[in-house]
């Protein structure tokens, strides 16, 4: 049987690759960490409910209030950073160390089908274990609270997702970017993610679009300290033009790192 | 006929280090033996013709097409890399269907194809245990079954009795020269002789990524029989010993080492040689404590080639 190049073989050679790295990715040590700062979340979601429900504190805060500063800070700025980038960065970094990149680039599959099943198998693994924090996050923090106010804010929990969805696609696909680009892409994510983004996207003026945490931002429905202080530097950029910027973003770094993979040569050490 | 894979000036080099140099070869049906001493450039070579290293210069072809990038023809291609590598959760059975899919097989064809994979490579027992628990040997024999599963035209084997139990090498050998008498082409690589002649007759003598010698085996083994074949023998008796050989037409010369313990033999019929030392030690009733021959490997060889 040859292997025909149609958009039905194209798929199911995606949707192989994808099983096979979400089976790798999942069962590596990687998911252990991200499991730890899963449950950091989860407990900092309930610190906070208890300081509501017992009034630890003298300043009132609501419920809203608390998710908003742990969907921005926690889950935007650390867990969505940390999950792309550990996965992300291990995408073809993992098979060279592993010296299995072998039995995939001598198999009739394109190397740009090959960066796309692994992607795929990152949004995957990335999602199940994100939105699950997020969501349970927002029912410890609404527990006991008034129904109409959990209904109301239920909105701001889908577009949360759906930001979250967006972050994971952008920092996914630039993270397995440079794991397809540099030998040692840990470090050099770290540097862009907590150097670049993390300075860079609170200067005024337009180097701020060079980071994809300004785009997300500029969707974050919340008003909390970050959101607040973006908003003093500087107008946001339009919702749609920021979803648009970070779908484009993600096809430029997926089409890159698919051009890396196939023209490099990935010299494996005996 | 044309060629089924051919090389033209082809040469690959890693910054200033040069693997391999303007090689010229072409292959047809049958086993080819590439052979070479440790970082002669085999592994190299293997990794162009496989798709997986773009050559820096010339040019190389399989069924006439170029290989870097040309995926519809890895379909038409098997390969048993050197590395110990594997998704070690996986079960055999699970690492070959995994790899078989990518082949665009649906399920059926996958379960029948790992099945007589299986069995070629004699793992049909040990099909569902980890490959993180299979011995070295195992390991070996579930690389080559990947190789085959999808039953290429050209098969592509480095190093494949490296680290096989004796029966898995038995094994191994016959199956190889099955497929090269079912008209595949098969490059397998050693630095071992005699493991490549177990397999072939046909060599490619390679060495400081250049190939020296192209042909048939048994010009090798003249080769080394040209060459005065040395051998160090360490006895009770060296010097009656000495007195003993010296009568002989095929023996060269007779050296002492200094304290005069081991004898050093130059003989050109190292086959007669070691044929007529046994019975000369038991009638003569002289002990032998030690003989070697450092001569008894392709380094020599390529030392004689090359010179």
């Amino acid at each position: 049987m040859h292997a025909s190049f149609s958009l039905v073989k194209a798929w199911r050679d995606v949707r192989t690759i994808a099983f096979l790295t979400l089976d790798t990715l999942f069962w590596s040590k990687k998911t252990i960490f991200v499991a730890i700062i899963s449950i950091l979340i989860l407990g900092m979601s309930v610190l906070g409910r208890l300081i509501m429900a017992y009034r630890w504190i003298s300043v009132p805060f609501t419920a809203a209030q608390v998710f908003a500063t742990l969907m921005s800070t926690a889950v935007i700025h650390f867990l969505v950073v940390f999950v792309t980038l550990f996965y992300g960065t291990a995408l073809i970094s993992d098979e060279v160390e592993g010296k299995t990149l072998t039995y995939l680039f001598v198999r009739p599959i394109p190397k740009p089908t090959i960066m796309v099943g692994k992607c795929l198998a990152l949004i995957w693994i990335s999602v199940m274990l994100v939105l699950p924090t997020i969501v349970l996050s927002y029912f410890i923090l609404y527990l006991r609270a008034d129904m109409t106010q959990f209904m109301e804010d239920v909105n701001l929990l889908a577009k949360d997702m759906g930001i979250v969805f967006l972050a994971l696609l952008a920092y996914g696909s630039f993270f397995a970017l440079i794991g397809a680009w540099l030998k040692h892409p840990i470090l050099a994510g770290l540097i862009y993610a907590f150097g670049w983004e993390g300075i860079v996207s609170y200067l005024p003026g337009f180097t701020r679009k060079l980071t994809i945490t300004h785009y997300i931002q500029s969707i974050f429905p919340h008003q909390d300290s970050s959101t607040a202080l973006a908003m003093l530097i500087g107008q946001r950029t339009d919702s749609v033009e920021a979803v648009i910027t970070l779908v484009l973003l993600a096809a430029f770094f997926l089409a890159t790192a698919s051009l890396i993979l196939r023209e490099r040569e990935y010299v494996l050490e005996q | 006929m044309s060629p089924i894979l051919e090389a033209r000036e082809l040469s690959k080099w890693y910054g200033q280090v040069i693997a391999v140099n303007k090689v010229s070869f072409s292959v047809g049906a049958g086993v080819i033996g590439l052979l070479g001493p440790n970082g002669a450039g085999k592994s190299t070579l293997m990794k162009l013709i496989t798709g997986q290293l773009r050559p820096s210069q010339g040019e190389i072809t399989l069924l006439g097409e170029r290989i870097w990038n040309n995926y519809p023809l890895f379909h038409r291609i098997g390969f048993c890399p050197e590395q110990d590598s594997f998704y070690e959760r996986m079960t055999g059975a699970e690492f070959l269907a995994a790899l078989l899919r990518m082949h665009g097989y649906d399920e059926k064809d996958v379960r029948q194809r790992v099945d007589i994979a299986l069995e070629t490579v004699n793992l049909k027992e040990a099909r569902d245990k980890k490959i993180a628990a299979y011995s070295k040997g195992m390991r070996q024999r579930i690389k080559m079954a990947q190789a085959v599963a999808h039953d290429p035209q050209v098969l592509i084997l480095d190093e494949p009795l490296a680290g096989m139990d004796p029966i898995g090498r038995h094994e191994t050998i016959r199956v190889v020269r099955e497929w090269g008498k079912a008209g595949k082409c098969v490059v397998v690589s050693s630095h071992i002789l005699h493991e490549i002649e177990a397999m072939t007759q046909n060599i490619l003598l390679i060495h400081n990524g250049q190939v020296l010698a192209e042909g048939d085996v048994h010009q090798i083994r003249s080769l080394i029989d040209k060459h005065p074949h040395n051998i160090y023998i360490r006895c009770s008796e060296p010097r009656r010993l000495a007195e003993l050989l010296v009568g002989f037409s095929d023996v060269e010369s007779i050296r002492f080492n200094t304290d005069g313990k081991v004898l050093t033999v130059e003989s050109r019929q190292p086959d007669e040689f070691y044929e007529r030392l046994p019975e000369l030690l038991l009638r003569h009733e002289i002990e032998l404590e030690e003989i070697t021959s450092p001569d008894d490997n392709l380094q020599a060889v390529f030392h004689y080639l090359v010179k």
